[in-house]
């Protein structure tokens, strides 16, 4: 044993390809364990966007104008409303910020809304990407 | 005293060569090392961002007024977007409007189509970083 251990020392050759592979595999774990951990990240964000559901109860129209919409959220983590569409002819996207948690059911209403009479459409928009539609005839 | 060293350590030129040698390979080595470094810090980054990009579709109608199919995009992923190309039944189609997301902005992208009624189309937008968002609109 204390040979082998001082043959060892002794020995000089093949020090720097040890070396070598020692930083390359420094390097390849940094970016094998940079990708895995963004893959994580990223999977965690799908993840909790398939978990995200809602739907619209119902919509009214408010007097003089309008619009009051029940939304509930039917899904298993909170989430947040951040655009209502109203589709007819026309497609106007309105800011929203509306925070919902699990469960939960709220009436958004807005006055800024004005909507003609007939068939219209409204679709609200998760931060996450989401959405949920009501057609009103 | 110091003088005499100084002149001794001059005039002698033995073990000049290895000096130079090790002094080189360590210069050599060092950039060796900074540009896998960087190589590597690259292609993290790229791959993060490719990892990162998502994109939805708010909302599309198809403008009668402007002859325009209108997309309203959404970036909710963690890198910038670039859109590259707008396929409509997989044929390439000119665009204009918002070309570049940031990460949670949203923008309107007008594809100049000639549409019909009540006709399905599958519309398809490329980023640069190869990221398909694909779907079937009907037109009204």
């Amino acid at each position: 044993m204390r040979t082998i251990t001082r043959l060892l020392k002794r020995e000089k050759r093949g020090i720097s390809t040890v070396i070598v592979v020692m930083l390359s595999l420094v390097l390849v774990v940094i970016i094998v364990g940079n990708v895995v951990l963004w893959s994580y990240q990223m999977n965690q964000v799908d993840l909790e966007r398939t978990q995200e559901t809602l739907t619209i109860a119902n919509v009214t129209r408010l007097e003089p104008a309008g619009l009051s919409i029940d939304v509930k959220n039917t899904g298993a983590i909170s989430l947040h409303i951040v655009a209502v569409w109203i589709d007819l002819t026309e497609h106007h996207r309105y800011e929203a910020n509306v925070f919902l948690n699990a469960g939960e059911s709220a009436t958004y209403n807005r006055t800024d809304i004005v909507v003609p009479p007939g068939v219209f459409l409204v679709k609200v928009v998760t931060e996450r990407g989401n959405t949920a539609v009501f057609s009103e005839d | 005293m110091k003088k005499k060293i100084f002149k001794r350590f001059l005039q002698d030129k033995r073990a000049i060569t290895p000096v130079l040698s090790h002094l080189l390979l360590t210069v050599v080595a060092v950039a060796i090392m900074s540009l896998a470094t960087s190589a590597t810090f690259m292609i993290t980054t790229n791959l993060r961002q490719t990892i990162g990009e998502r994109l939805v579709v708010e909302d599309v109608w198809f403008n009668s007024a402007t002859g325009t199919v209108n997309v309203y995009l959404r970036n909710v992923g963690k890198a910038d977007i670039q859109v590259s190309g707008v396929y409509i039944n997989h044929a390439g189609q000119s665009y204009n409007g918002v070309s570049s997301l940031q990460v949670n902005k949203q923008g309107l992208l007008r594809i100049a189509f000639s549409w019909d009624s009540e006709v399905a189309y599958y519309i398809d937008i490329v980023t640069t970083r190869g990221t398909h968002i694909a779907d079937y609109y009907k037109a009204p």
